[in-house]
């Protein structure tokens, strides 16, 4: 007598269990243009990689006799897998089974994944597509008790999991209530534009509640999403979504007790763009285009821009400065002049605080004229969101190097430092307490309108601050650490980056804080 | 159809193109004044500039429609 009968019936369940919803509910799946969570994951691993955690969870329905009629796995799928032969935890919901809302065992493999992320150490992918609770319960037998008063905070692994390595999620199909909420709890989302919304509640939910009519794109498509920060990134389609999180993982270290992996860059550490040298114009009117000069400073090809579509006055994204991490922050001149508004003030702290927890240095290019005003920015409270920023920085222990590009003003601009920080100063960089423009008007108020052409006046009071501006006597009073030839940056960066790397191994381990969604 | 949405508010400093003008891709159909900056809007692609909704000095709000171009 051998264990032939549950050795069949263990192999009969796993085949059982990869049938997922059944033939009819994956065509369906696909008919909508959409992979089902196993297509998904195979997708996003190194080919081979997955190894499964909880397989045989699920729901039997046995005959009389004890004989397996039917298998129901639980409708979320989780395990291990290689990312360039990298190991992450990856997760998701199973769609082709009740729409994606967990069944008994779906629910407590998905609460898991969290665990199972921080106690391994490991990063974590989450792939979205499924909604929350339903009153209709989770379709297990008879009536549950809810939960003791002691049992463990819900949401409390969730928290953990951000503060101890990296989290990725895509949505790649509706994503509402519960799993919406666990899309942003992380540190890089993107969503699939054919194929996602994501709904803190869907459009039936909101006609009953709100009275209001809208279709599940018009409520939480991309176009809403990824102009409002909910996610970072917007991608074509579920396949561009997993190369980018591919792309951000490449970036990061796998968890905050280990330094990002360095890859040899190819790009020479000496290379100089001639373009630098005007592409700020001296008219300073006119804007220039910072994405470029980070294309010319930074490894070729290495920048991953994150939340180009929210805070458009501020750049956030990863790169690379000879094959070392970094975390580039930079002002958007051709967006609301680079200011700081509310919402880029929102996506910077963000920014600096996942740069604190991974230990990746910030490199900083500044051209920021102050907080937004006027009325919008009030009502948006600007400053609050702002001076949030402001300490965030003063509290990050990471390094910093920040490359005065153009303007640094008010107090916004202290945003753009880190404590200690390195400092370099191209010749184009002005720095006050507030820009000359706004600032002649007020402070020569009264001069300007005794003058007989208020407006020369004006313009000549403007012209003698501009010409005081110069970054000469700042670097003569080692206000900056130097000024130099904006060809020169990346070999300075580089220089840095390099004398910097004693310093990282000290800054490993959890952070004095952590990052929030 | 194409229509040029502003991205932010701001003041109309500059209008380059009117209605019935053909425009390449990448030609100077407007100007922005935003924040003491000059914000140039580009035309995405080549075709004919069918209308356009401001005027120099017009106070502008984000998302308004600026300019319409049959491609």
């Amino acid at each position: 007598m051998n264990w032939k009968t549950e050795t069949d019936e263990i192999a009969r369940r796993r085949q059982l269990a990869l049938e997922q919803g059944g033939e009819d509910a994956i065509a369906k799946q696909h008919g909508k243009g959409r992979l089902t969570i196993r297509e998904r994951i195979d997708k996003l691993l190194d080919p081979g990689s997955f190894e499964e955690v909880g397989p045989a969870a699920g729901a039997a329905n046995l005959d009389e006799n004890g004989e397996l009629i039917s298998f129901d796995p639980a409708n979320f799928v989780l395990g291990f897998g290689k990312v360039e032969g990298r190991r992450i935890v990856v997760a998701g919901e199973d769609f082709t089974m009740r729409g994606g809302s967990p069944s008994p065992a779906g629910l407590r493999k998905s609460v898991y994944a969290e665990e199972l992320t921080v106690q391994y150490k490991l990063p974590l992918v989450r792939l979205h597509e499924g909604s929350g609770g339903s009153v209709g319960g989770t379709g297990g037998k008879g009536a549950s008790l809810p939960g003791p008063v002691n049992a463990p905070a819900r949401f409390r692994s969730v928290a953990e999991a951000m503060a101890t390595v990296p989290v990725a999620t895509a949505a790649l199909g509706a994503v509402a209530g519960l799993p919406a909420g666990r899309l942003v709890a992380s540190h890089f989302s993107v969503m699939s534009k054919a194929t996602a919304q994501i709904l803190t509640a869907g459009p039936a939910v909101v006609e009953r509640a709100m009275g209001e009519k809208k279709t599940k794109d018009e409520l939480g498509g991309w176009k809403v999403h990824t102009k409002n920060g909910t996610v970072d990134n917007g991608a074509a389609d579920e396949a561009e979504c997993l190369i980018e999180i591919r792309r951000f993982l490449s970036f990061m270290p796998a968890n905050i007790d280990q330094l990002a992996p360095v890859i040899d860059c190819g790009d020479p550490v000496e290379r100089a763009d001639e373009t630098l040298l005007d592409i700020v114009p001296r008219d300073r009117r006119k804007a220039f285009d910072m994405r470029r000069i980070i294309q010319s400073v930074f490894d070729q090809t290495s920048f991953f821009e994150m939340g180009a579509g929210y805070g458009r006055s501020q750049i956030t994204g990863l790169a690379r400065l000879n094959g070392q991490s970094v975390g580039v922050w930079a002002n958007n001149c051709k967006f609301l002049a680079g200011s700081m508004t509310a919402d880029g003030a929102h996506k910077a702290r963000r920014f600096m605080e996942l740069c604190e927890t991974f230990s990746l240095p910030i490199i900083s290019l500044v051209d920021e004229p102050g907080f937004m005003i006027g009325s919008r920015a009030e009502r948006e409270a600007t400053i609050r969101h702002g001076t949030s920023a402001v300490l965030t920085a003063a509290m990050t222990t990471v390094p910093w190097a920040s490359v005065m590009i153009r303007r640094s003003f008010g107090v916004a601009q202290a945003a753009h430092y880190g404590p200690e920080g390195y400092v370099l100063a191209w010749p184009s960089a002005e720095s006050g307490p507030l820009p000359i423009e706004g600032g002649v008007a007020v402070a020569f108020q009264r001069e300007i309108a005794a003058a007989p052409d208020p407006e020369a006046r004006r313009r000549e009071l403007e012209e003698e601050l501009v010409a005081r501006q110069s970054p000469f006597p700042r670097a003569e009073a080692l206000g900056v650490h130097d000024l130099i030839d904006p060809r020169q940056t990346r070999v300075e960066l580089c220089r840095w980056v390099d004398r910097i790397q004693p310093l990282l191994p000290a800054l490993l381990g959890p952070a004095r804080f952590s990052i929030r969604p | 159809m194409i229509k040029i949405e502003l991205e932010t508010g701001g003041s109309v400093w500059k209008v380059l193109t009117k209605p019935g003008v053909r425009v390449e891709a990448g030609d100077t159909l407007f100007i922005l004044e935003v924040m003491k900056m000059e914000v140039p809007y580009e035309a995405p692609a080549s075709g004919e500039v069918v209308a356009v909704h401001i005027t120099e000095g017009d106070v502008v709000e984000e998302d308004q429609l600026a300019v319409e171009i049959a491609e």
